[in-house]
């Protein structure tokens, strides 16, 4: 794998919460998804290696660049796009100014071409008939498509995305999973989701984490196999372990087999919660 | 007209070379907008067209240019600069407004005694005030919303800081130099307010070495605020503050601060170590 973004021994505290310690990863081109609970240290990992956050200790090299270094991080700056996790906007700004601005910023200085790439990313993320539309008018999953077009300005080699499909109902959630997987074909994109389908549709590596530390790392099939054999259906409610009642009126069981239920087909969502389940036992012992 | 006849080929070359007479240019446009085979007999230049279009779509696409861009550009700012500095997000009407009320509200004061000692003692005191407001408003979560996004800019961190605080001195200097004439007083003591200022701002940016700016200025308002009594207290000279040697050290200070800004202009960033 050609490593574009690594990081060696990440550390950052908040206060006395510590939401990475010591944590190592290399990334490269293609899509790879963050997947973990709220706490897991994803937002914490991303806004490091998007270079808004400086971490207390480790190495962070992005497209091949010590970001530790005020020349080298600006150079990542010019190479990166940035989705927050949770993007604030000038209301007063219509669509077209607050991209334009942002591209300013952007180092975009000629005007025209500016312009042209303020309408590429509108039509991209398919706003282009909003931009003239006050952002304070724009519903909320237009101004997450809004924050993701800001993202695309001048077609950034490292995308790093923090829930990006958050607001989006599911056509836009399609077309969003269109674009990435388009995007992703010649640039590296990270992104952390609560939403197991849009890793299992989108990501070729997937990286598992929980309290500042990787649970699992690798395919979304790799994922789901985890939880073979430890999944169970039963339409009796069981005694003990982690269980939950389906939309067909059955209880569906993640580890341990309850008496009289049968083996299920596992998902990605299982195999996410087994790997979240099997860290706890593991610390916990 | 268009349903049977048609734009024979001289007619069709002396339009294109313009050679008509206006009269039947117009006509032969008006048949053109109805008529599909007139048109694709028309010779035309798909490279110029894409490019007309563009330009077309540059111009009706542009956004509208606020007072101050269009004031910027007129004293010769390049145009991203002016965008830049226009859409700076303390601009606003809310802060501007405050700032005009607040001073005058000193000038209304410095009026109301005029022969006391310290009479201009609100003005001088409220004026350095105001640019350190709006650069301090300039980093607050909800003015600067999308300060995140922004973070991870080329242009974030120092020279966006800079940017906003020369937004801010541009605009608040003007301001208060307006109120300047109001004052019952000589416009040599009435500039008092101007070194003090700039000391001010100068200590921002340096403390935002250490904290972030919106931390920053609240604390050099307070300490200013308790400087200014407590030299009058103490003195017994309430305007000692902005009497010449004090002018002297808040030059030298902002002078010294810049060039400390400027050495250590790397940690003026979110993603970099403070």
């Amino acid at each position: 794998m050609t490593t574009t973004v690594s990081v060696h021994e990440l550390t950052k505290t908040f206060g006395r919460v510590k939401p990475l310690d010591g944590l190592s990863l290399d990334f490269g081109p293609g899509v790879t998804g963050l997947l973990g609970p709220n706490g897991a240290g994803k937002t914490t990992l991303l806004r490091c290696l998007a270079t808004t956050l400086a971490p207390d200790r480790g190495d962070i090299r992005v497209l091949g660049l010590d970001i530790a270094d005020r020349e080298q991080r600006t150079e990542a700056r010019r190479r990166l796009g940035y989705l927050p996790q949770e993007p604030g906007f000038f209301t007063r700004f219509t669509a077209f100014e607050l991209l334009d601005y942002i591209a300013i910023l952007k180092e975009m200085t000629d005007r025209r071409h500016r312009h042209g790439e303020v309408r590429r990313v509108l039509a991209e993320v398919d706003l282009a008939d909003r931009a003239t539309t006050r952002i304070r008018k724009l519903s909320g999953g237009m101004r997450q498509r809004l924050a993701l077009a800001q993202a695309l300005l001048g077609e950034p080699e490292l995308l790093v995305l923090d829930e990006p499909t958050v607001g989006l109902d599911p056509e836009q959630r399609m077309r969003f999973r269109a674009l990435i997987s388009r995007l992703g074909e010649s640039r590296t994109v990270l992104l952390s989701t609560h939403q197991t389908e849009d890793v299992a549709a989108l990501c070729e590596r997937v990286i598992t984490m929980k309290d500042g530390q990787v649970v699992f790392d690798g395919t979304p099939a790799g994922l789901t196999a985890g939880a073979a054999g430890l999944v169970w259906q039963s339409a009796e409610r069981p005694h003990a372990g982690l269980f939950w009642r389906t939309s067909e009126g059955m209880y569906r069981t993640l580890g341990q087999r309850p008496a009289g239920a049968e083996p299920a087909d596992p998902t990605i969502e299982d195999g996410y919660l087994l790997a979240l389940d099997t860290s706890s036992t593991a610390t916990a012992a | 007209m268009s349903g049977t006849w048609h734009v024979d080929t001289d007619l069709l070359e002396r339009y294109v070379s313009s050679r008509l007479d206006p009269v039947t240019s117009m006509s032969i446009e008006t048949h053109l907008t109805r008529c599909e085979r007139c048109r694709n007999t028309l010779p035309r230049e798909d490279a110029w067209l894409s490019r007309s279009w563009a330009a077309i779509e540059d111009t009706i696409g542009r956004p509208r240019l606020t007072v101050i861009e269009r004031t910027l550009r007129r004293l010769g700012v390049p145009e991203h600069m002016a965008r830049l500095l226009a859409a700076t997000p303390m601009l606003s009407r809310a802060w501007l407004l405050g700032v005009a009320a607040v001073l005058t509200f000193a000038v209304a004061a410095a009026h109301w005694a005029p022969a006391h000692p310290a009479a201009l003692l609100p003005f001088l005191v409220a004026a350095p005030v105001s640019p350190l407001v709006g650069v301090a408003i300039a980093y607050a979560p909800r003015i600067d919303a999308a300060h995140e996004m922004l973070a991870a800019t080329p242009m974030a961190g120092s020279r966006l800081l800079l940017v906003r605080t020369g937004a801010v001195l541009v605009t608040a200097t003007p301001l208060a130099a307006a109120t300047m004439p109001f004052l019952p007083a000589p416009p040599v003591v009435t500039v008092a307010w101007l070194c003090p200022g700039l000391a001010l701002v100068t200590a921002c940016l340096a403390l935002s070495v250490r904290v972030p700016v919106r931390t920053a200025a609240p604390l050099l308002v307070v300490a200013w605020l308790i400087g200014v009594f407590a030299a009058g207290q103490f003195t017994g000279d309430r305007l000692l503050p902005f009497q010449p040697p004090a002018q002297m050290v808040y030059g030298t200070t902002a002078a010294v601060l810049a060039v400390f800004v400027y050495l250590r202009r790397s940690r003026l960033d979110a993603g970099g170590t403070r």
